[in-house]
């Protein structure tokens, strides 16, 4: 029993950085109606950014997180450009291609940065495990469920309380209402796509710091754990993908401790195609089908 | 012909089939991330057919299309309230669920004093029919060309016939289409069966060319892979997705200049190229262009040997 | 106050629009009649910014705003209360209205304004935290003029408002045009119920097949031969 609840709460920290790589895709897919395969890429791009720092300059981690925030954001602003804004309704595919294509480039532009399969990145925390009673936390553990809480909390009262969070609203509910009333709709969208660029940034920082390395696997690995934990809470949701996020990190915690991590995969995998098969909104969706749940609403 | 292009060419001829495979689901008017899986179970079941069963080759892909065109359906079946992005997902989702369980499956039996079959994360070696039977690599390549040829000749027959009219039609307007007496469930179950087959039989080729397959071959890369070729060749005819493939593997072993920046190069060219042509190269409107030039040719001689004999004196 | 000069819109080879002129004066009602198809809409999102034509100005109040994007001409103190409402779903009828100043920096005169909307229009003060999605056809056609008026607009252009709605709502709808007239706001509106903005309007145009085939007054004309005209179009002769 005490294994079960280890797992969970252990699940429940990870949990929370995959929330915040799922508000990322979700703030993309809401506002673009469209899936950014170079999500993953575009925070390994940050992160290898202060990989690359920190080799050269051993700086400590709080600049390290600022450029993999930075370094995220401004690849998101090269995809948006390049991948997104130039297709008009009806090329959701070419735009999702073309984001892919924009994959395969980041992917190798780290790799000739640092080549070596495996990067140090710097620690998190230093301290040792907190005991409580039967239980152990490691350090950087809870640090990432800070972190990820606070920043969570920040976007929802911004899109709750501030006027560009109104604007990001009115766009995700209807486009076209959001230009009549005076929003200005590329702008908006552009930023809610840096901005979510800048999110999965801070995620992809607290995982790598939390492991201490970065491997080039890390972009494809953000983009499917961001995905899977999206569709899991609900397609376009804000709170779906906090709860997805969550969720898939204490089913996969679980997962690993009773089967091993082949398993696990295996696991987050085919929950993931039983939800949609069975409950094609996802968890908080309903019946309606993807987006019915949380949509505009925060 | 030296090995290594023989190589390339059977390459690329064995990958146009699973980009056919996203091409047909593309018709119908869904995208599907999962491909690979049907091509994965097509060459476990097309090796296990040759290497453990001892059956011939064209048993042996016949077997691979088979099990694709199954699981296809299956899946398709479980996934039909689904659309767009949650149906691509689900897709994905499989074919991951696919890939994994061929790293935890093994299943060797023993074959002629050998232990043959998948053995998870080593993968699944020892298919060779071809060894077995000197075929040598142009032969196996020819093959594999007559086989997408007949592939091809077959598209452009349904192209032209109703069922290739209603694939369309349901893929373009399913509301419409519905009301046209099309039954839209039908034709993507239909569809994704078809794909399941074709994505299964280049599996099937695909394991007996490089007679050792492992479960990383079969990863989510190939999926989006499968969709893009589609996209850069052209989405107006089944000539499309063989060109992207064309294009990708070709160019990009033949570019020796840009060693260690060919994803970036190509990525880029990519990119700009979809911003141009947001439905590929041969897209619908290039191909009624060149059928229309092909079809004024055509006009053109024939009055030209109207006029020849009978000229008036 | 609005000067729409010799304006074409095109979608893709399609042109919608083929030289379109007409004037909406300050203070007046102007309305534009014409049947389905006849470009009322495609005229409607030019002006207001969301499809850029190809040719052609449009000036309000002198200035040139042409091509201008969407949210620059509602700076300008323009408002389009769009065919088929178009309010935001998921979002309260309040936060609609809030949506509706979104331009506006000036919170304690949008606080007011938002209970002067509730006193023109009381159906929305009942249903303030209601998601706008789930109101009525006539509901949502005042949680769309509500919150066009929020920007506090100089002009205001108006789309079929009597589109899908019972004839009771209709004359609701129309008593609402004339009372915001006559408090001084400008209005040009498009319809195809003919006969409710004849009653109405001080000035109206005739569109058919993208182009202006008349402009009058009321009361000028045989109604009967205009409003034939804008249900069906112009009849071919013989």
């Amino acid at each position: 029993m005490t294994d079960v609840i280890q797992s969970t709460l252990d699940g429940l920290m990870f949990g929370s950085a995959y929330a915040l790589l799922a508000l990322g895709f979700t703030l993309i897919f809401g506002t673009m109606r469209r899936l950014n395969l170079a999500y993953g890429p575009t925070i390994m791009a940050g992160a290898y950014l202060g990989a690359y720092a920190f080799a050269r300059t051993g700086m400590g981690a709080l600049p390290v997180a600022l450029l993999a925030v930075a370094g995220a954001a401004l690849a998101g602003l090269y995809v948006e450009r390049l991948c997104f804004r130039p297709f008009g309704e009806g090329a959701a595919i070419a735009s999702m291609i073309s984001s892919f294509a924009v994959w395969m480039q980041i992917e190798e532009a780290a790799t000739l940065a640092l080549p070596s399969h495996l990067n140090a990145f710097p620690r998190l925390a230093a301290a040792a495990p907190i005991e409580v009673g039967p239980f152990s936390f490691r350090a950087e553990h809870l640090l990432m469920l800070l972190v990820a809480s606070l920043a969570a909390a920040l976007v929802y009262w911004g899109l709750a309380r501030t006027r560009f969070g109104l604007a990001v609203r009115t766009v995700i509910d209807h486009r076209r209402a959001a230009a009549l009333v005076g929003v200005p709709v590329e702008r908006t969208l552009m930023l809610a796509f840096v901005l979510a660029s800048a999110i999965g940034g801070l995620a992809g920082f607290l995982i790598a710091a939390s492991e201490a390395q970065i491997t080039p696997m890390f972009g494809m690995w953000a983009t499917t754990k961001g995905l899977i934990a999206m569709m899991l809470g609900g397609l376009g949701s804000v709170p779906g993908a906090i709860l997805g996020g969550l969720a898939l990190g204490v089913i996969e915690a679980n997962a690993q401790w009773l089967f091993g991590p082949h398993v696990r995969d295996l696991v987050a995998w085919g929950l993931l195609f039983a939800v949609l098969a069975l409950w094609p909104g996802g968890l908080l969706g309903g019946r309606d089908g993807p987006g019915a749940a949380g949509h505009g609403r925060v | 012909m030296d090995d290594h292009l023989v190589g390339v060419l059977a390459s690329i001829g064995i990958v146009s089939f699973v980009a056919l495979s996203a091409y047909v689901l593309l018709l119908s008017g869904e995208v599907s991330f999962g491909q690979q899986a049907f091509f994965a179970l097509g060459a476990y079941a097309a090796g296990i057919g040759t290497a453990v069963l001892r059956w011939p080759l064209a048993s042996a892909l016949l077997l691979g299309a088979l099990v694709g065109a199954l699981a296809a359906a299956a899946v398709a079946r479980a996934t039909l309230r689904l659309t767009g992005f949650a149906f691509a997902m689900a897709t994905l989702a499989f074919a991951e669920m696919v890939r994994i369980a061929a790293e935890l499956v093994v299943f060797r039996v023993e074959v002629d004093g050998r232990l043959v079959g998948p053995a998870g994360t080593d993968g699944f070696g020892d298919i060779r029919y071809l060894f077995e039977n000197d075929i040598t690599p142009g032969q196996y390549a020819a093959g594999v060309y007559v086989l997408l040829a007949a592939v091809l000749a077959l598209f452009a027959a349904v192209e032209r016939s109703r069922l290739g009219r209603a694939l369309r039609q349901a893929g373009t307007d399913p509301t419409l289409a519905e009301l046209q007496g099309i039954s839209v469930v039908r034709v993507r179950l239909a569809a994704a069966t078809a794909a399941g087959a074709l994505a299964g039989l280049g599996g099937g080729l695909y394991a007996h060319l490089l007679t050792y397959v492992e479960p990383g071959n079969f990863n989510i890369m190939l999926g989006v892979h499968s969709l893009a070729y589609g996209l850069i060749g052209g989405l107006g005819t089944a000539l499309g997705p063989v060109l992207g493939v064309l294009i990708d593997i070709g160019l990009l072993e033949s570019s020796r200049l840009f060693a260690g920046y060919r994803m970036i190069v190509f990525g880029g060219l990519v990119a700009v190229l979809l911003i141009v042509r947001p439905r590929g190269l041969l897209d619908e409107r290039a191909v009624h262009w060149i059928a229309a030039r092909i079809r004024e040719r055509l006009d053109a001689l024939a009055a030209r040997r109207a006029d020849g004999p009978l000229r008036r004196p | 106050m609005l000067e729409v000069a010799d304006v074409a819109t095109a979608y893709g080879k399609i042109e919608a629009l083929k030289g379109v002129s007409l004037t909406a004066e300050k203070g007046r009602i102007t309305c534009l009649l014409g049947p389905n198809g006849a470009g009322k809409t495609t005229l409607m999102y030019t002006i207001a910014g969301i499809l850029r034509p190809r040719r052609g100005s449009v000036r309000l109040a002198g200035e040139d705003i042409t091509g201008l994007a969407s949210s620059s001409i509602v700076a300008r103190g323009l408002a389009l209360v769009p065919e088929n409402r178009l309010v935001f779903p998921h979002m309260s009828v309040e936060e609609n209205l809030v949506a509706g100043a979104y331009q506006r920096r000036d919170a304690p005169a949008v606080a007011e304004d938002i209970e002067r909307m509730y006193a023109r229009f009381p159906r929305l003060q009942e249903r303030r935290q209601q998601l706008a999605g789930t109101l009525s056809g006539g509901e949502q056609q005042m949680l769309a003029v509500a919150r066009a008026l929020m920007s506090r607009p100089r002009i205001l252009l108006m789309d079929e408002p009597s589109l899908g709605l019972a004839p009771r709502i209709v004359e609701e709808v129309f008593a609402i045009v004339e009372t915001l007239n006559r408090d001084g706001v400008t209005i040009f509106l498009v319809e195809q119920n003919a006969h409710m903005a004849l009653r109405v309007a001080h000035h109206f145009y005739l569109m058919e097949q993208g182009r202006v085939s008349f402009s009058g007054e009321p009361g000028k004309l045989a109604q009967d031969e205009v409003i034939q005209r804008a249900y069906l179009g112009t009849r071919r002769p013989g």
